[in-house]
């Protein structure tokens, strides 16, 4: 216990340090916080240090399955220490603060929504008292996909996967919680900047707020009707429930109201950024803005005020978020050399690049790093074929006019692909944990891909590459 | 030692301490799910739970936890899947979903889960 408070005590103090005493060689070098290409020139990590992040992947693969004391006992040591070695490799050998500071500020940002969305949608309760049957679900999952373009798709998971759950509880089964990650915790959040957070970044640089539903709907529909029918056929064939005698009255009880207005604070706070509204302050050096601090305090508010019995009703417990907390720590910080290497390889390769191999590169890498740096490094690649530099927003709102299909590929290859690995988006762990506790066995990291994500989803996915990237 | 049924019935509680629960009843044990580990090999060799009965009670070791109250809630529930002792163990109709909530002073209070929370068989 005292290892786990120490270590990222000690790895905030050696960031702290390295700021004071380090020669900032690439602040100077890189006066934006993107890691595009240019500024990765400067210093170029080895590709030996991609290992601790295949290490870490790896770990959390077959963690759970071959060595699951160690693993449930040690995972928050194992994560914390491999992302320290690539924390003291940037800081010893390539004297590069900046990478570190702009990765911690990114994981604040990430870990606040999360927890925020986390801890105010556990205040809530929705009860559907309805028969579950296949096309329920496919209207509930659309009524899912739907949302998580106002709430994100966190949000959005947080808020249904456990009246989904309560609704098929006589005939659950792992694939109902899969198709749960599929459409609501990422492929649905592709048509609105806050649908899921690479878009938000696109957002951020200036991609006009409604140009991803004007130019994704019609590949996100036919994506996620595909989805949605092959959850149909599989969901018809489940029989288990069919002997429950259970009378329905059909009503739909919701609980927790003062939340959903934290739900709303938390959403409006995403767009406290100085980048969109200037009037807010930037409190640059510290890692975080105003925007965490304001998801932070909805944190011990909403759990503060939430009404116990819907908590107990929830099963409420820190325990799923601190796992993503811990888990993504050493992601983000092990995931950083692999992305520099990308960003730079991407832009070195850029004219050889077509729509299709943007759409493929973006989505693999989205299924395994996280996706909003990889959408980012792949729009500064796309970029540079036409001379334009994803830094200046002008030329960024000029790119969108020049030739739209790059961005298209680009905005839904992130998101979709999220949806291929647990650790393709933020809620999919979540989803996954928050069904384990409910005494639902989920496959393994390995098992979702070989038995779900790979023969589900690819080829859905070269379907649309077929139809719209080829 | 009382019925299952006594022990909903009355709001009869149990005891726990350290990764030890102690229920007052006696029963066939299905599957039990304690935060995110689903247990359902309840031989002699698993190394995740030992449990173990007497006279009045039963006692329910989980030896991946030294301490319960550190790890569970108190929102959250340990969740037992069931069979009274003495019924049926083939006849669905004595399945029974427990849950157990760790409470205050080393007691815990134990439930019927069907109607408040989620627990799938």
């Amino acid at each position: 216990m005292l290892t786990k408070k120490i270590l990222p005590i000690l790895f905030f103090i050696l960031i702290q340090c390295s700021m004071i005493f380090a020669v900032p060689e690439n602040v100077h070098a890189a006066p934006d916080s993107v890691n595009t290409a240019v500024e990765l020139q400067h210093a170029l990590p080895t590709p030996w240090m991609v290992i601790p992040f295949v290490l870490l992947l790896l770990m959390i693969a077959t963690g759970p399955i071959f060595y699951k004391h160690f693993w449930h006992h040690h995972y928050p040591k194992v994560a914390i220490v491999l992302g320290i070695i690539t924390a003291v490799y940037y800081l010893a050998i390539l004297q590069d603060t900046h990478s570190l500071m702009h990765t911690l500020a990114e994981y604040i940002s990430f870990i606040a929504l999360l927890a925020s969305l986390f801890v105010a949608s556990g205040g809530i309760l929705i009860k559907v008292d309805k028969k579950a049957t296949p096309m329920l679900n496919v209207l509930f999952l659309l009524f899912g996909a739907v949302i998580s373009n106002f709430i994100g798709t966190t949000g959005a998971s947080m808020l249904l996967i456990r009246p989904f759950m309560r609704i098929n509880k006589h005939r659950i089964k792992p694939y109902h919680i899969i198709f749960f990650i599929f459409i609501v915790s990422n492929v649905g959040g592709a048509l609105t900047p806050i649908g899921d957070p690479p878009l938000f970044l696109g957002f951020l640089r200036g991609v006009p707020f409604f140009w991803v539903i004007a130019n994704v709907w019609y590949i996100w529909l036919p994506a996620l009707l595909m989805v949605l029918a092959v959850f149909f056929v599989v969901d018809s064939m489940n029989k288990s429930g069919a002997d429950d005698k259970s009378e329905f009255t059909g009503k739909i009880e919701f609980k927790g109201f003062r939340n959903v207005v934290y739900l709303g604070v938390i959403i409006i706070s995403v767009f406290l950024d100085p980048g969109i509204l200037s009037w807010v302050p930037s409190l640059s050096p510290l890692p975080f803005g105003i925007r965490e601090i304001i998801m932070m305090s909805v944190v011990f508010l909403s759990y503060k005020q939430a009404d116990e019995s819907i908590l107990k009703a929830n099963e409420f417990d820190f325990d799923p978020i601190k796992e993503v907390a811990y888990l993504f720590i050493g992601i983000f910080l092990t995931m950083i050399p692999a992305l520099q290497l990308i960003a730079y390889e991407a832009r070195v390769f850029s004219n050889l690049l077509n729509q299709g191999t943007f759409y493929w590169s973006t989505g693999i890498l989205s299924s395994f790093l996280d996706n909003a740096p990889t959408y980012l490094n792949f729009l500064s690649a796309a970029m540079g074929k036409f001379g334009l530099d994803i830094n200046v927003k002008a030329d960024v709102i000029h790119f969108e006019t020049v030739d739209q299909v790059y961005l298209r590929a680009i905005s839904v290859a992130a998101v979709f692909f999220g949806a291929m690995t647990y650790i393709g988006n933020g809620p999919n762990f979540m989803v996954k944990s928050i069904s384990e506790r409910a005494g639902i066995e989920m496959p393994s990291f390995f098992a979702y891909m070989i038995k779900y994500s790979i023969p589900i989803l690819i080829p859905v996915f070269t379907l649309i590459w077929w139809i719209f990237f080829h | 030692m009382y019925l299952l049924d006594e022990v909903l019935k009355n709001k009869i509680k149990g005891l726990y301490f350290g990764n030890r629960i102690i229920l007052p009843f006696k029963a066939h044990f299905l599957k039990v799910v304690i935060e995110d580990d689903i247990i359902t090999d309840f031989s002699i060799s698993s190394r995740g739970i030992y449990i173990r009965e007497k006279e009045e009670f039963t006692d329910v070791y989980f030896h991946d936890y030294k301490n319960l109250k550190s790890v569970v809630s108190k929102y959250e529930a340990i969740k037992i899947l069931l069979v009274e002792k003495g019924k049926n163990i083939f006849d669905e109709k004595n399945l029974r979903k427990i849950a157990v909530y760790l409470g205050e002073n080393h007691e815990i209070t134990i439930e019927e889960s069907e109607a408040n929370i989620l627990f799938v068989k």
